[in-house]
């Protein structure tokens, strides 16, 4: 897929930068995007947006009145072992978004355009809501570089308390140093101590899977 | 008993797409590394055959566009060695086509990255490889697809399935290359091919082998007669095809099965799995005969759990010189360190293989570049190594259990295979084992009994073994060993009525083939050994009934269909013998007993070149001396006499002793004048059956042309003793008499 409509629709949802952002370029472009984008993560502010949807319209909201706590999922369409998380990520969030659990599913990779995003979801069937990240303006509030990998965000006045950021789980200690199954869900651990006011432990292992690239 | 047991494992020759690529190992200091100048080689000779479209790799590494994408992933498993898959430590066996990765080329992928991935000049990449999508080595020459596509769940433990795929053919072929198409690439991680020769996982899954039959691995039936198994069939993503070396084919038979052993993994999203193999024959049959041989010692696998250094030993004596030509070293997820070793008669240690971070699924048979050889007396060491800690990351249990050997992937195991060709034809100072496999086998044989004195395989095989040698007591005191204690056992009263039959008790041993098919009707191994106990007793009639009945249930049988022949051959109904050893040769065009007598018959009818080509085919597949005089006699009736001469002189070869011989060499030799020769071919007749009367006539007749007549005189009247009524020597000894009065 051609990087430009990537490049368009990343413009496109960074309506709050508009001098600054058009006028770099390169690696200086991406910081300048990060350092102002990160205060506009203030929930329910009317200028903020969250990357966006398969239409290519900002997501303006994470949260909705009820939501206790926000799940985002950093998959890749082309990476084995986010694909292989698929049906682990779909039984998380059943399990925990009647618990006012908000599970974003996050494509971060430029790459992972509206159309691949539907096919990948065609042939793995409907995961959550997806938004695309081009530009990394989530990655950059989770501090993810991996995919999959997983952040927990407190609601917290207009913005968010980011309380775990990792792996899913420890099956993958490296590649080729897999568990048959994981032993420390990491993840659900750490939904489930902040639903339950608790703190959320930190991941004791590195997230295992394929870089996110620009 | 026509059949051995023997446990299978897989196989495998590999020969992978061999890629035109050129790597610089030098560059200057400062140059910077680019895609196109170094890395592009690397990725398309290491890379390319599992990652291109529709490869097994989960991705693509053909384009720059690939390269960078997936280049920080590369970087950390090239450094860990995770990428190319090869689990063998350099220095510790010296295999052919090795997947590891230099240092320096791990060096330059990791400056590439880290120098931003640079492209380089585009002109300077090499050519990315092609990879077809389909048969690589061109259309096959016998196509078999699983049954039903084989659903893989999204996500779970990995699948080990296997595929039963009925040789369809109604004729024996020879299969020189196999391929698999695997259908969904990216799931199939490693295919084990496995020769049922008796259907024997079919009929133990008479309703469900369809949907394939779960388990690790198998112990399967492997056939009749000593046939064992010979080849590693191992299939993995990076090597599809497998050409055996020349003169190494392996056989199928109408009724054999193949069995795909199959490692699936979920890749996240349901998949279907629907492999397919094809198969490419030749029409030379093996000219050299390897055997798989396997260190174990499953018994001793009784892992406690928290234990980090279990090690389980096996060792064999090799009673012979052998060149090793691979290994396949296979434990599941406990197993950590795997050695394989072999300590020379003059105290040298060599190296089979060594593994020190096992990983079942990088797993694979590895082919010595160069032939091992290893002496007689060399030991084979197996010292294998588990870890039942927590601490094992692919521990299949949290926590830790007490974990024996089995089939399931939580069960272990502990298996050493290795393929030995013997060198040269050993045989035992007594004569035994003509065969130089049956050597091999009895020492495995011997080292199972050493380790569990009542494995049935050991035993079983082990009474298989005397009973191919002639040692019938000795095999029918194992037969009833182990009757005792698997009293119903249709096989092994079928193996015990050969080891009669074999002492000459013709009665116990007719006796205990209809106990075994009282037990099992459709045996067909105890009804054709009861047929031909009938032909031996010359009951021909009887023998033509049981070969019918079996003929009923197993229309295929091409032996069966031999033996009638032969029966009926026997009660001269010579169509209807032909008829049946044309059916059987439609069925296995190499039926020796088909060919040869068929041969015989046309040679009766005397249609000599028919009858020649039928003995040739014959003597191909087995080196047979009465096949041999057959053929001779076919070519001295043709006028063909030198033929005639080589043929008798290669049986004299095979059988010194035959007198029969001999004297039929005595007759081609006089024929063609040579007076001398025929003398001295009579003579060793005679000095073998020195009563045959017609013998010592022919001599004197011989000994009159080469101007002995007194010599002459003397062996007419010899011939006259031993038979008074003897009328030829009475007319020759009155001529030579009246001649010598003439002079």
């Amino acid at each position: 897929m051609p990087r430009s409509n990537v490049f368009i629709s990343a413009k496109m949802a960074s309506q709050t930068v508009p001098v600054q952002k058009l006028a770099c370029l390169g690696l200086l472009c991406l910081s300048l995007l990060a350092v102002l984008e990160l205060p506009a993560f203030a929930a329910g502010s009317a200028k903020s947006s969250y990357g966006v949807d398969l239409t290519g319209q900002p997501v303006p909201s994470l949260t909705n009145q009820q939501t206790k706590a926000v799940v985002l999922l950093f998959v890749a369409s082309d990476c084995p072992v986010s694909n292989r998380y698929l049906p682990q990520i779909r039984r998380l969030k059943s399990e925990f978004e009647p618990q006012n659990v908000a599970f974003w599913v996050i494509y971060p990779n430029p790459a992972d355009t509206a159309s691949v995003i539907r096919q990948h979801q065609k042939d793995y069937g409907k995961i959550g809501e997806e938004i695309r990240d081009p530009n990394h303006t989530l990655v950059q509030l989770a501090h993810v570089k991996i995919t999959p990998e997983a952040a927990v965000l407190l609601p917290d006045g207009n913005g968010f308390h980011e309380v775990y950021v990792g792996r899913i789980d420890n099956r993958y200690i490296d590649f080729g140093n897999q568990r048959p199954h994981a032993t420390q869900h990491d993840l659900q651990d750490a939904i489930a101590a902040v639903l339950h006011g608790n703190t959320a432990s930190r991941p004791t292992g590195q997230p295992v899977g394929c870089f996110i690239v620009n | 008993m026509r059949n051995l047991l023997w446990p299978v494992a897989g196989a495998f020759t590999v020969a992978f797409a061999l890629i035109n690529s050129r790597v610089p190992t030098t560059r200057a200091a400062d140059a910077p590394v680019t895609f196109s100048h170094q890395i592009a080689p690397i990725f398309y000779k290491n890379c390319s055959t599992c990652h291109h479209p529709g490869g097994a790799g989960p991705f693509s590494l053909l384009t720059y566009a690939d390269a960078r994408r997936w280049a920080p992933q590369i970087v950390r498993v090239t450094q860990n060695r995770f990428m190319p898959p090869w689990l063998p430590e350099p220095g510790y066996g010296d295999f052919a086509d090795q997947r590891r990765l230099s240092s320096d080329n791990i060096d330059l992928i990791r400056l590439w990255a880290n120098s931003g991935m640079p492209e380089g000049n585009p002109a300077e990449a090499p050519v990315a490889p092609h990879f077809a999508s389909t048969w690589l080595l061109g259309t096959p020459d016998l196509v078999l697809s699983v049954q039903k596509p084989f659903h893989v769940p999204a996500s779970g433990s990995d699948v080990f399935i296997n595929f039963i795929l009925p040789y369809p053919l109604q004729q024996t072929h020879y299969i020189r290359a196999l391929e698999i198409l695997p259908g969904t690439p990216q799931v199939v991680h490693h295919a084990n091919i496995l020769i049922d020769r008796t259907a024997s996982l079919r009929r133990a899954h008479p309703n469900t082998w369809q949907q394939g039959i779960p388990g690790m691995e198998l112990l399967v039936d492997s056939g009749n007669s000593f046939d064992p198994d010979s080849h590693f069939l191992f299939w993995k993503p990076d090597s599809p095809v497998l050409v055996e070396p020349k003169g190494m084919p392996w056989r199928l038979d109408p009724g054999n099965d193949l069995i795909l052993n199959m490692h699936l993994k979920p890749t996240g999203k349901p998949e279907t799995a629907q492999a397919q193999i094809g198969l490419y024959f030749t029409d030379q049959p093996p000219t050299q005969h390897p055997i798989l041989l396997e260190l174990e010692h499953d018994n001793a696998l009784d892992i406690p759990p928290g234990v980090r250094n279990f090690v389980v030993q096996d060792q064999l004596t090799l009673p012979i010189d052998v060149k090793v030509l691979g290994v396949y070293p296979h434990a599941h997820y406990l197993g950590k360190d795997l050695q394989g070793y072999a300590v020379l008669p003059n105290g040298q240690k060599k190296w089979l293989i060594w593994i020190r971070n096992w990983d079942i699924d990088r797993q694979s048979v590895y082919s010595y570049r160069h032939p091992m050889f290893l002496p007689k007396g060399t030991v084979l060491h197996m010292r294998y190594t588990y870890d039942n800690s927590a601490s094992n990351i692919r521990n299949p249990n949290s926590p830790p259990i007490r974990v024996e050997a089995g089939n399931r992937s939580a069960d272990e195991m502990g298996h050493l295979w290795l393929q030995v060709l013997p060198v040269g034809n050993p045989t035992l100072s007594s004569g035994k084992f003509q065969d130089p496999r049956l050597l091999l086998e009895h020492a495995w044989m011997e080292d199972r009994l050493q380790k569990d004195a009542g494995d049935p395989i050991a035993l079983y095989n082990l009474a298989a073994i005397d009973l191919a040698e002639g040692d019938y007591n000795q095999s029918i005191l194992i037969d009833q060993r182990l009757l005792q204690h698997d009293s119903a056992n249709a096989r092994t009263l079928t193996a015990l009525g050969v080891a009669l039959e074999g002492k000459g008790d013709w009665q116990q041993a007719q006796e205990t083939y209809q106990k075994a098919l009282t037990i099992d009707p459709v045996s067909t191994d105890a009804r054709f050994d009861l047929a031909g106990l009938d032909m031996k007793r010359e009951a021909f009639q009887d023998a033509a009934s049981q070969f019918r009945i079996l003929l009923s249930n197993h229309p295929a049988d091409a032996a069966a269909h031999s033996g009638l022949g032969v029966s009926l051959f026997n009660q001269d109904d010579i169509a209807g013998a032909q008829d049946e050893f044309q059916k059987a040769l439609a069925l296995n065009s190499q039926d020796f007993t088909a060919l040869d007598t068929l041969g015989q018959i046309e040679i009766g009818a005397g249609k000599l070149p028919e009858a020649i080509q039928l003995l040739q085919s014959a003597i191909k597949i087995r080196n047979d001396p009465d096949a041999r005089q057959l053929l001779a006699m076919a070519y001295a009736q043709s006028g063909d006499l030198s033929e005639a001469v080589d043929q008798l002189q290669q049986a004299l070869h095979l059988r010194p002793r035959s007198a029969i011989t001999y004297a039929l060499l005595s007759r081609v030799d006089s024929s063609m004048g040579r007076w001398k020769d025929a003398l001295d071919a009579r003579k060793q007749a005679l000095l073998l059956e020195p009563n045959d009367a017609d013998g010592w006539n022919d001599l004197g007749v011989l000994e009159v042309h080469l101007k002995e007549t007194a010599l002459a005189r003397n062996d007419f009247l010899h011939a006259l003793q031993i038979d008074p009524s003897h009328a030829l020597a009475r007319a020759n000894l009155d001529r030579l008499v009246g001649q010598s009065q003439v002079h």
